[in-house]
């Protein structure tokens, strides 16, 4: 195999295990910012993948699953944001309590899946590679792996990322999100509904982790299995730190975290790679986030309201 | 007034558990079961022999360590969301021992000390990237969970193997280190017994002594305690510290009295006991019934896969319910 392809593979690799890390972390970014940390998105994200998954086995219409995925992620959110905003508990602990129930629900859903033996999507029905329908896009030099031969959802990601960046400096709304999670008491003066604010953001950001979730099962791969996202969505938390909660920081630790996921996976396949035991490859992802975080420190601290409850009495 | 003030905060919980349940059988009663034969098939399966309920006792234990390891940082402020990591730590490091040592009585003891070393070893590395490195502990925690149940599987499948089959497990404890059982014909050990008494232990220390009174502080408003004297920052480490070597001692107990062997199947004791460690509103013996709660249901989701053909997992859900519906009752505010 010469260099090039390597280097080629390393790179599409990348962008998608990249892809579902930026949807979910765009909207966690904005809930974020709103002041909501959600640690329930590993759940959101299986809801997602899941729901995904069973629409699209079940009716073979792939469109179908991703309005599901979608739909049942943001039903799990509004639990959350019952829970976390409406009755005030922690943010924590009910995001903890939306993971539980995730897995619960997703669990249970599996098995009357499989009684009805509805395990694999029907041939053909999943999303396939190559969104633009132009297979020549896919075979330019360097942006053809990276962007056209991929699927939809990177290019939605990035769109997704171009649209909060320019409502985060142009926009009414993004003055408003900024201001409810640094200080909502001003906001709140001024006529803004901070907790409407507040559902919202966590409302989007759980769209977007079903997305996420839907990219997983019936993009990624063709298939479902219990706790498929494997703690996914605290690296999404990690990232969203990682990149100081700004758009341009999350793109590039995406970038760079789905580097380390594609360069795991090769190195797992290179001949001497069976000393090592595959577990410590599959840790590495994880260890290299934690340890990005630890060198980065703490310069840039996140939103003052973060993890704060509203009307704080 | 006190009595009121007191007492109804105190049966949220059972509501809040009653509730989930009643959820859980709506939803198959919707679907065509009928309640009652639910109801009596978990009962049968939950008390309908004293073998039984050794069982159930024997599935509650090590929620209720990792309930008590949960809570202890809690109520402390600490939010060690890592009691997974820890837990699995504290289980591979007693395999490890178990398996190393030559198999004596006092060998689930000295595994159960490692194991708790092991699981405090690992909170204190979650806690430290938060301290000096400004990594909330929230995210430590987690992603260090993540990583535990990876080094747990390359030593299942590396040094630890079982070299008599291909199956990614681990060699099994010999018989004379375990810890033997209480009850003939289940894994009821002294664990159970220990933990009850580490939970009445916890109780004492938080009403009737100063750290307990310290800790509470802190957990309520740490800077009223640092303007109180109290030493925060060492408070908060010794709570992170304790917590860590719970939840290890759970695993610990569990591979020493239990499963005898360790795979890398997913398991959840550590995560089930933050959820154990609300729904007893981190209260030491409060957490005493959540933890049999959580154990019966997990009972009873295998009794009602098994009869009636009902998804186990269900008793998840009734689990993630009933912990949502107490933090919605007020329970666990968000703090300033």
């Amino acid at each position: 195999m010469s260099a090039g392809i390597l280097v080629d593979a390393l790179l599409t690799g990348a962008v998608a295990a990249a892809t579902p890390l930026l949807v979910a972390g765009l909207g966690e970014l904005a809930a974020e910012r709103a002041g909501v940390l959600n640690i329930g998105i590993e759940g959101l994200m299986l809801a997602g993948c899941f729901a995904a998954f069973a629409v699209t086995a079940a009716t073979g219409n792939p469109w179908l699953g991703l309005g599901a995925a979608v739909l049942a992620a943001m039903a799990l959110g509004g639990v959350f944001a019952v829970v976390s905003l409406t009755c005030r508990a922690d943010q924590i602990v009910a995001g903890m309590a939306v993971n539980l129930l995730a897995v619960g629900g997703t669990g249970a859903a599996w098995r009357i899946l499989q009684d009805r033996g509805l395990t694999d999507l029907p041939a053909g029905s999943g999303f396939t590679r190559g969104w633009t329908g132009i297979p020549a896009l896919g075979e330019l030099p360097v942006v053809g792996p990276l962007l056209f031969d991929q699927y939809g959802m990177t290019a939605f990601a990035l769109v997704l990322a171009g649209v909060l960046a320019l409502v985060r400096r142009r926009t009414r709304l993004g003055l408003v999100l900024h201001g409810v999670g640094q200080d909502p008491h001003a906001l709140a003066a001024s006529g803004v509904r901070v907790l409407g604010v507040r559902w919202g953001a966590v409302l989007f950001a759980a769209a977007c982790a079903g997305l996420a979730g839907a990219y997983l099962s019936t993009m990624r791969t063709h298939a479902f299995v219990p706790l498929m996202t494997g703690g996914t969505g605290f690296v999404v938390l990690a990232l969203v730190m990682f990149g100081r909660w700004s758009v341009g920081g999350l793109v590039v630790g995406c970038l760079l975290f789905g580097l380390a996921e594609s360069a795991q996976q090769g190195l797992q396949s290179l001949p001497g790679a069976r000393v090592v035991p595959h577990q410590l490859f599959q840790a590495l992802p994880y260890l290299v986030a934690l340890i990005a975080l630890a060198l980065a420190g703490r310069s840039a601290p996140g939103p003052a309201a973060l993890g704060r409850p509203w009307p704080e009495r | 007034m006190i009595a009121a003030r007191t007492v109804w905060p105190a049966l949220i919980p059972f509501a809040a558990a009653v509730a989930a349940l009643g959820l859980i059988l709506a939803g198959l009663t919707l679907v065509g079961y009928a309640p009652g034969e639910v109801l009596a098939t978990a009962w049968r399966g939950l008390a309908g022999s004293p073998l039984r309920l050794g069982i159930w006792a024997q599935e509650a234990t090590p929620l209720l360590l990792t309930g008590l390891a949960a809570g202890l940082a809690f109520r402390c402020g600490v939010l060690n969301v890592g009691t997974e990591g820890q837990y699995l730590m504290g289980a591979v490091t007693a395999l490890a021992v178990l398996l190393a040592l030559p198999p004596s009585v006092l060998s689930p003891w000295l595994a159960a000390l490692a194991g708790a070393g092991a699981g405090a070893l690992w909170c204190a590395l979650a806690y430290g990237l938060d301290r000096w490195r400004g990594v909330p502990l929230v995210l430590s925690a987690i992603l260090l969970n993540v990583v535990a149940a990876r080094v747990l599987g390359a030593l299942v499948e590396g040094p630890l193997h079982d070299p008599t089959t291909a199956a990614p497990q681990s060699a099994l404890v010999p018989e004379a280190a375990r810890l033997g059982a209480l009850l003939p014909g289940t894994a009821l050990t002294l664990a159970a017994p220990l933990a009850v008494a580490l939970a009445v232990a916890s109780w004492l220390v938080q009403r009737q002594t100063a750290l307990g009174f310290e800790f509470t502080v802190i957990g309520l408003n740490p800077v009223a305690g640092d303007l109180a004297g109290i030493p925060v920052e060492s408070r908060r480490r010794l709570a992170a510290l304790g917590s860590g070597a719970l939840a290890g001692l759970a695993g610990a107990f569990q591979v020493a009295g239990v499963t005898w062997f360790l795979s890398g199947d997913a398991q959840s004791y550590g995560y089930a006991g933050i959820a154990v460690a609300l729904l007893g509103r981190l209260h030491p013996l409060g957490m005493i019934p959540a933890a049999l709660f959580f154990a019966g249901l997990d009972i009873s989701g295998r009794q009602w896969e098994r009869r009636l053909g009902i998804p186990h997992d269900l008793g998840d859900v009734a689990k993630g319910a009933a912990v949502a519906l107490v933090l919605a009752a007020g329970f666990f505010r968000g703090r300033r």
